[in-house]
């Protein structure tokens, strides 16, 4: 069969990507520029200020991803775009480029979920397997999505607030380290005990999640021992906080496992960096003798890889759109 | 040669082709929130009713802003994405200075845009369309002022519904005016092409605020 190349285009946060991926699951090249230096000087990503790095560098990301390819854009078979979720001002950017892209050189144009494209990350490491269970958890996600074959998304249940990633950047917040915290948290769990008492949330048999009152409780206990004149243990209170994320992230995931009879599992999204959470779900999944795969941390983060990888999918199975098609800020994934 | 013209600064979407002196095509269509799915579809049914293939295409003149942020990156992320994949000469120029040409009447025109909570997008020219006030994001007050303190022959030339003391006309291009007078401006790298907001963010307002 003849190779297929699909250039993907990514700008729906703060990274502006171009990757070129072969047969859906070989990356050619990537380029990836981030915005999260002048972001930092914010406390997080400013929409407007995202949407005005992102026209300035999308040209030249994607000549540079097609230098390092050693391709010429008429050598592509399509071009695959994120057009949503995503912070609408930046999805334009990259929409734009790739209508424009897909006109003058008469290529197909292949709309891409930017949690398809998570998910088909793992493609790029793994070949998937069906019926899957991934979990998606980023700072603008928390998703369970269940697959019975290629492209056939599910979604049993999400977070009904706040991100969990986001709930771990404002907990950082709280210790006092800057945008994004996150992954200190997750640093400063392993060098700190369980010492702290916080609600396990949404401890019920939805497949969905909550983090803003996880959040406010980690607030109330800051508050209440500086009133008492306590000193807080930080990498006790990242331990403790990062030990209810865990569990009751493990436990839907458990569950899912089991009732929908899942043969594999992955995950995705920039959390899924998180040791903490990685551990669990690799014990889950062994308790289970189910096979799984982690991508590797620059699969994790938004890149433009997994939106070729999955644009490979939507390509082979002809969807692909007129240049009418708009960004969207929020849409289901199906 | 055959000039494209492209502005998306503002609701409307002014577009057109110009070859020999001569206004081959053009389109001038309000779309509001609906310019991300029409600027682009628009521009290519005006090249293919024409038989004009993307690569027929000599020169680019862009629109780079002020004015509405989204509607401004809409036409520049096509314009640049075009001029750079196809590596056509590509100019850029101001919307005030594009709405300056509107007008031969009086001796001052004054091109201004709405930047909302008594705050303009605004520039004057004179006669021949140089520029007198640089453009700038200012109070519509302090506009009214200089201008009123420069002379009585003066247009002002909106689309927006905003209060002004004087003459106002509206807005509709002439594209081959607009183009004839550009095409021969300096070209510039497209990767280098960013919009002209005249107007930091928000967020950046208040960090430079505190930081004084």
């Amino acid at each position: 069969m003849k190779d297929v190349y699909i250039l993907g285009i990514e700008s729906s946060c703060d990274e502006t990507s171009c990757s070129i991926v072969k047969n859906g699951n070989e990356e050619l090249a990537t380029v990836i520029l981030s915005q999260i230096d002048i972001h930092k000087n914010f406390g997080g990503v400013v929409p407007e200020i995202a949407s005005r790095q992102h026209v300035k560098n999308i040209t030249m990301v994607i000549e540079e991803c097609l230098t390092k390819a050693n391709m010429k854009m008429e050598e592509v078979d399509a071009i695959a775009v994120t057009y949503g979720p995503g912070l609408i001002g930046s999805l334009l950017i990259g929409l734009e480029a790739a209508k424009t892209l897909a006109y003058i050189y008469q290529k197909p144009l292949v709309p891409v979920h930017h949690i398809a494209g998570h998910i088909y990350a793992n493609n790029l490491v793994k070949e998937m397997k069906f019926p899957l269970l991934s979990l998606v958890i980023s700072g603008g996600h928390t998703e369970l999505i269940y697959m019975e074959d290629h492209l056939k998304f599910e979604k049993l249940g999400g977070t009904l607030d706040d991100a969990v990633g986001e709930c771990y950047d404002k907990v950082a917040r709280v210790v006092g380290i800057p945008y994004p915290g996150g992954p200190s948290i997750d640093k400063m769990a392993h060098e700190g005990k369980s010492t702290y008492d916080l609600p396990l949330p949404l401890n019920d048999n939805s497949y969905n999640f909550s983090f803003s009152g996880l959040k406010s409780a980690v607030i109330n206990l800051n508050h209440n021992e500086e009133q008492k004149g306590h000193v807080i243990n930080k990498e006790d209170l990242a331990a403790s906080f990062q030990d209810v994320v865990v569990e009751i992230i493990g436990k839907k995931v458990e569950k899912a496992i089991k009732e929908k009879n899942i043969k594999y599992f992955i995950t995705a999204g920039g959390v899924a960096a998180n040791k903490g959470i990685r551990e669990k779900l690799a014990n889950i999944c062994e308790k289970e003798n189910i096979e799984y795969s982690f991508p590797e941390i620059k699969y994790c983060t938004d890149n433009a890889a997994m939106i070729a990888a999955a644009g490979y999918f939507y390509y082979m199975d002809n969807r692909i759109s007129t240049i009418e098609i708009n960004a969207k800020s929020s849409d289901v994934l199906k | 040669m055959k000039y494209l013209y492209l502005d998306t600064s503002s609701s409307y979407l002014y577009t057109g082709v110009v070859e020999n002196d001569e206004l081959l095509t053009d389109r001038k269509i309000e779309f509001g929130k609906d310019l991300s799915t029409e600027a682009l579809k628009t521009i290519v049914e005006m090249l293919e009713e024409k038989n004009i293939k993307p690569g027929d295409i000599n020169k680019i003149i862009l629109v780079n802003g002020p004015g509405s942020f989204t509607g401004c990156r809409i036409g520049i992320t096509i314009a640049k994405t075009y001029a750079w994949s196809l590596n056509i000469p590509i100019s850029v120029i101001s919307s005030l200075e594009a709405m300056s040409i509107t007008d031969d009447e009086y001796d001052f025109h004054v091109p201004v845009i709405d930047a909302r909570r008594d705050y303009v997008y605004a520039g004057i020219y004179d006669r021949d369309n140089n520029p007198i006030l640089k453009n700038q994001y200012m109070k519509k007050s302090v506009l009214e002022t200089a201008i009123s303190n420069m002379s009585d022959n003066f247009v002002y030339i909106t689309n927006d519904a905003i209060e002004l003391n004087g003459d106002k006309k509206k807005y509709v291009p002439d594209i081959l005016k607009i183009v004839l007078k550009f095409k021969d401006k300096e070209t510039v790298n497209p990767h280098g092409i960013d919009a002209d907001y005249l107007k930091l963010t928000e967020a950046e307002e208040k960090l430079n605020d505190r930081d004084c």
